[in-house]
Parts: C-alpha cells; structure tokens; sequence
C-alpha cells in the first residue's frame, strides 16, 4: 500500500499489467507504463491498438478487468473522485457546448472541480491566454476551427493544475504553428514538474517533445524490445554524395555496417552508427577520402523508424 | 499438489483484497452536492436558453392553450345544469396533454445525446459525482417543462373562476402537474441513460408516457372482459297489474309519477358480471385519474342519487371508486329511493381511501428508478458500457 509520502516521489503514474475487453474484443491485453514527474511520455502505437482504451483506464473513467493504476499513491477504482482531481484528461473526441463562450467553458470545468467562481474565472482567464484563445474568450464554442477547440479543450484539461496529463491525440489537426506552440507548452507544463502522456500519430513532432516512449501494438505495450528499436532507429544515418560516387565502396572498405537504399544508386546509403560522435568521425573519414558528401544526418525521425519497424513485427 | 499447498495459505490474505470494494463491478456513485447539482443545471439551461428558441416555443404553448381555453369555455353549457368544474378540468387535462407531450424531449436525450456530443466525458472525468450530474439534469429539464406550467396557470386560473370547481383543486391540480412532468423528466433521463442512441431514447420515453395513460386503460378494459365472473344477481322490478279493473290494494301497494300502481317483484338469476375491483389500480396510475382523484370536490349533496359527479374531475373520481367496489348482487330498478344495497354501496364508496397517495407513490418508484439507473449509467469507472456506446 502506498502512503502520502509517496505523492512526492518521481513517480507520478504507475500502471501495471492492465487488460480491457469490450465484449469479445480485447482491447488492452497486457500494458504496463509509468510517468515520472516532469516528464513527456508518448505513446506510440498503429490505430486500434488499444491507446485510447488505456488512456481512459489511466483517466479513471473505465475499469481495467485486471491490473493497478496508482496515481499519487491513489487507486481510481477506490478513490475516483480523488484520483481523478489529478489527472487532467483530453479526448481525442472534441466535444463543446456550442451556445457556451470560452470562459464560461473553463469556469465550468473549474467549478465541477471544486473551485470556487471566482478562482474559476481567474483560472479561465490565464489558461486562455495560455493556450492563446484569449480573444475568443467571449465567443461561443460553436465559432472554433477545429484547432482551436483542440487548444480549448486542453485547456479544459488544466483548469485544476493536474499531477498527470493525460493528452490524446492532442496534435491532429492542428497546423505547423499550433503544432509548435503545442510543443512548447507540453514543454511547460513538464518543466513544472507535472508528468505527460501523449499519444500522437505525427511522430516527427514526438521526437523533440518526448523524454520516453511506450510502444503499443495490439494491446500490448512494448518494454525493452521498443527502447532498442529507438535507440537502433537513432543510429541509422543516411549518406548521400553527388552522382557517380561511390559511397558503397567507401563504407565497405571502412568496414562499416550499412545498407543501400532502395531505388537509389551506389551514391547513397544507410550506415548504422554509434552515437552522434561517432558519426562526425565517420563523416570526416569519408571526406578525407575524397566522397564528395552533399547530405548526411540521421535518418528520418527515430520513434518513427521504430514505429515503423515494430509496426512491420506486428505483421 | 505442490500448486494447491502452495496457494492454500496465500487464499485467506487474498480474499480481502480480492472482494468486497477492491474489485468494483461498476463505478461509484458519489454523492449528490448542491453545488454540483446547481452547477449542472445551470449549465443545462444556459445551452437551452441559448441554443432553442424557447421564447417562441412558450409563446405558441400560451397560444394554443389560450385558444382551447376559450374554445372551452365557449362550447360548454354553463346555465342549464350546474357543469360544476367542467371547464377546469378540462383545462386542466389539456395542460396534462401538453405537459406530456412536451417535457419528454427536455431530457429523453440527456444523457446519450451528450455521450454523443462528447461533452459527458470530461464531465464524467471531474470531481462531480454521478448523482451531482444525473440530478443537475433532471432538475434542469423539470425546471424547463415547469416553464409550460407556468405559461399554463393563468389559464387554468381563468378557467377555475369560471367553473365551480373546489377552492383547493387549483392547487392540488398545480402540485399534480408539477409532480406528473417530474416524473415524465425521469422517464426520459432513464431512457436516455439505457439507450445508446438519441431517437430510441425519445420513442421508448413517449411509450412509456403513452403506456401509462392510454395503454393500461386499454389493458383494464380488456382483462376485465377476459375475467367475467357468474354471480347470482337479484333483480327487482316494477309489476303493473295491466288489465285487471279492480285493483287489490295490498298487492300493488306502490303508485307511479302518473298514478298507476304497480308492486316490486324480486328475481334472482346468474348474471355475468366483471371484476372491476381487481383491476382498478390499472387505472389509477393513470395521471389524469391521479389528477382528479387528488382534487378537492364538495362535499356530495345529502340526497337520494346514487351517483353524484360534480363536472368532470369529480366525475372520474367517482367513476373509478365506484370499480373499486365489488360487483353488486342486488339491482333495485323499483322504489325511487336508493335500496339498502345501494346506500350501504354509497356509504362504502365515500368511505373508499383516495388512490392518489398510493398512485404517486407508484409514480414516485418510477421515477426514482428511472434516476437511479441514468446515475449508474454515469458512474465512471465504467464497468460494463451499454451495447453500441463508447466511453468518448
């Protein structure tokens, strides 16, 4: 059993070994993650594979049919309205009351959390500003672009400071600049000790926002397996130098491990690599060689290499 | 072997943990909040004031109440013989009409409608408890059909000055109304919590409404022919002695309205006849029974009808206590003046208990069941999710 001298432990969130079935479909089998304070999670995972279902586990509003969620030393099963006041939730289902403004939107949300009218208004007030809706904070719902709901509704998810945020699939169809301003904030409210969850499909984004990664494919998280997959995707480089030489040879005869890329000629490659120090050294071996490199850096974004490959196990 | 000694000793410290409220079925309802309830509410009715165009809905329900009102008033004779509250009641049953027509659309998509919006779920997901939310609505939707009531009550005024109706029936009339489209709110919260898509809500909430006053009454007319029951029925009638000039005295000892004179004969035969006394409570759940049989009526004049309707409202109170009595096994169709039977019939009727209490209190089970489920419904964690539902 947890006491409260846990609830400021690095730990913010703590699943273990949870399992969901709707009916014959078996939406969670097996997921375990835990959210450190201060940290940005991702979770990363094909359609279908059971994110949202965990996310609402974790929000506290489903009950897994087996396992432990602790958060802050809180079950939500025993203690749901408690463990609840923790957790800020966003859906990946964007509902609004159309006829409400903004602010009343917030106050609201503030209110049903307990907060009093004033300290509601207040908080409204700042997270509008925040998530840079303040000048729509007297218009009516109804009036949003889909972005901008987005933003309300994770502002919606902060209006009683959470310990956990719980963001599901906070960035779709929000345009670069949101997408950025998204980042930052995530940043943020990281950097004020709070712990993240966010699922996202656009993994490019993921990668400078996130601290971990939980692969997720068919219900099940991945542990290890998905770490050395990132940390693998991490090291693939592509090289590629000007037409007619040969980057093939030189990678060959510098003993190193690579492979050639698809549809291209002997002037580009793939080449596995040890870390960023390594790379630079290899960089300047081929130079010296005289490979006239036109482009070299690593290879795509690395969570979506190892989405994509794990994503290929699963087939 | 090994397995079964290893786990034995383990069993006993499981159990605990493993039963009781480790292992919630389903999620908890919490406990209702003013504030919460308040909160809810309030924020229901600031999307329907805003989002329907209720001004004119209530003005086109003034309307066609002031319309049938004075048609009413109009098409009922109020001079020949006392209509006593017959305009009232009336009035009063075409409110109940409207009432229940109208207040199942305030919440018969309460709940699923908003699962479908996506705005229950981050509802559901803060402190609020279920009850805080499932009472917030209903108070917002019985408030709401409140409105109709109100845009009603001065034409059911109008109409009570113009009748003759009990000085009290106005406002037990009111209370009944108020309490009636309370519970058809619940029905629709209910429904709207059970099923998962908005236009099952609405028709099964408008069946239910029409099962209790007009199905059931269907249903007591066709089980009590379905339950005739023999009795011996002992008939008096009046004998002239037509033809005989001299008349003995002593055997027609009775004279007419017109001066003949006749003598009563009794015959006794088997007759058909129904068990209203087992089935009245079919219609007592009625709400326009309940509505007049919880109005005040005068006091019944002391005279020799056996029946005594004072316009319409009494008329149906009257009518139903009457199949609360037993089959009568003596018709006298003979002496003007009310047979023992019938006085000692009378006697019992007007000594019957009102249904309303019980009615009402029926009507209260429903409606508390109907809450009760919307407030499981809501509860998170989920267990189990209705059939076709998502959480958001």
């Amino acid at each position: 059993m947890t006491t409260t001298a846990e609830v400021e432990a690095p730990t913010a969130l703590e699943a273990t070994r949870l399992r969901r079935a709707f009916g014959a479909v078996q939406a969670v089998v097996d997921a375990s993650l835990t959210l450190e304070r201060g940290t940005v999670t991702a979770l990363i995972g094909p359609n279908g594979c059971g994110k949202t279902t965990l996310m609402l586990m974790l929000a506290g509003l489903l009950r897994p049919d087996g396992g432990e969620v602790t958060i802050g030393g809180l079950d939500p099963m025993q203690d749901g309205a408690s463990a609840r006041a923790r957790i800020g939730w966003m859906p990946d289902v964007l509902g609004t009351w159309d006829s409400l403004t903004c602010t009343e939107t917030l106050v609201t949300f503030g209110r049903a959390y307990g907060a009093s009218a004033a300290e509601a208004s207040q908080t409204a007030y700042s997270l509008l500003q925040r998530v840079h809706l303040a000048e729509y904070a007297a218009q009516p719902a109804r009036v949003l672009s889909r972005g901008q709901k987005q933003r309300l509704s994770l502002a919606r998810a902060l209006v009683h400071d959470p310990d956990v945020l719980i963001l599901d699939e906070p960035a779709s169809g929000l345009d670069p600049r949101s997408r950025i301003e998204l980042r930052d904030l995530v940043r943020s409210l990281a950097s004020e000790g709070k712990a993240v969850l966010i699922s996202s499909h656009v993994l490019s984004e993921l990668d400078e926002m996130v601290d971990e990664a939980v692969f997720m494919a068919r219900g099940v998280t991945l542990g290890e397996s998905a770490q050395a997959e990132v940390a693998r995707a991490k090291a693939r480089w592509r090289v590629v130098a000007l037409p007619g030489q040969d980057v093939h040879e030189a990678l060959s005869s510098a003993t190193r491990d690579w492979s050639p890329v698809e549809g291209a000629d002997s002037s580009t490659a793939v080449v596995q690599v040890a870390d960023a120090e390594d790379a630079a050294a290899l960089l300047g071996k081929l130079v010296r060689k005289g490979v006239r490199i036109s482009a070299f850096g690593p290879v795509g974004s690395a969570l979506e290499q190892a989405y994509l490959s794990l994503d290929q196990d699963r087939r | 072997m090994s397995d079964a000694v290893q786990t034995a000793p383990e069993s006993p410290q499981a159990a605990p943990a493993q039963g009781g409220a480790r292992r919630r079925t389903r999620g908890a309802l919490g406990r209702p909040t003013v504030r919460g309830i308040g909160l809810i509410a309030g924020l229901e009715l600031r999307q329907r004031v805003r989002s329907t165009r209720w001004r004119w809905a209530l003005v086109s329900v003034a309307a066609l109440i002031a319309v049938v009102t004075g048609l009413i008033v109009i098409a009922t004779p109020d001079d020949a013989y006392s209509p006593g509250d017959l305009v009232f009641g009336l009035v009063v049953y075409f409110v109940l009409f409207v009432g229940l027509v109208i207040s199942p659309t305030l919440s018969a998509t309460a709940i699923n409608g908003d699962v479908k919006e996506g705005t229950l779920a981050p509802l559901q997901a803060t402190t609020l408890s279920a009850w805080d939310i499932v009472l917030g609505k209903l108070l917002a939707s019985w408030l709401a059909s409140l409105a109709i009531l109100v845009v009603a009550v001065p034409f059911m005024g109008f109409a009570f000055l113009d009748s003759e109706a009990h000085p009290g029936a106005m406002l037990t009339v009111v209370l009944v109304l108020a309490f009636e489209l309370l519970l058809v709110c619940a029905l629709g919260l209910g429904w709207s919590a059970l099923a998962a898509r908005t236009s099952a809500s609405a028709v099964l909430t408008y069946v239910t409404v029409a099962a209790l006053v007009v199905i059931l009454p269907i249903l007591f007319v066709l089980l009590m022919l379905t339950m005739p029951s023999d009795h011996q029925v002992t008939h008096v009638y009046r004998d002239y002695p037509y033809g005989i000039s001299n008349i003995d005295e002593e055997r027609y000892p009775y004279i007419d309205e017109s001066g003949e004179r006749f003598r009563c004969q009794e015959d006794t035969w088997t007759s058909t006849t129904y068990r209203t006394d087992r089935l009245w409570w079919l219609l007592a759940v009625n709400p326009y029974v309940i509505v007049a049989d919880s109005a005040p009526t005068p006091e019944p004049p002391d005279d020799d009808s056996y029946y005594y309707a004072d316009g319409i409202l009494d008329g149906i109170k009257m009518g139903v206590r009457e199949l609360r009595l037993p089959p009568a096994v003596y018709e006298d169709y003979c002496r003007p003046e009310l047979s023992d039977e019938e006085l000692y019939r009378r006697e019992q009727r007007d000594a019957l208990p009102p249904t309303w209490p019980w009615a009402l209190g029926a009507h209260a089970l429903l409606a508390g069941g109907a809450v009760y489920l919307a407030a499981r419904r809501v509860a998170v964690p989920y267990g189990t999710l209705p059939a076709g539902t998502r959480v958001a």
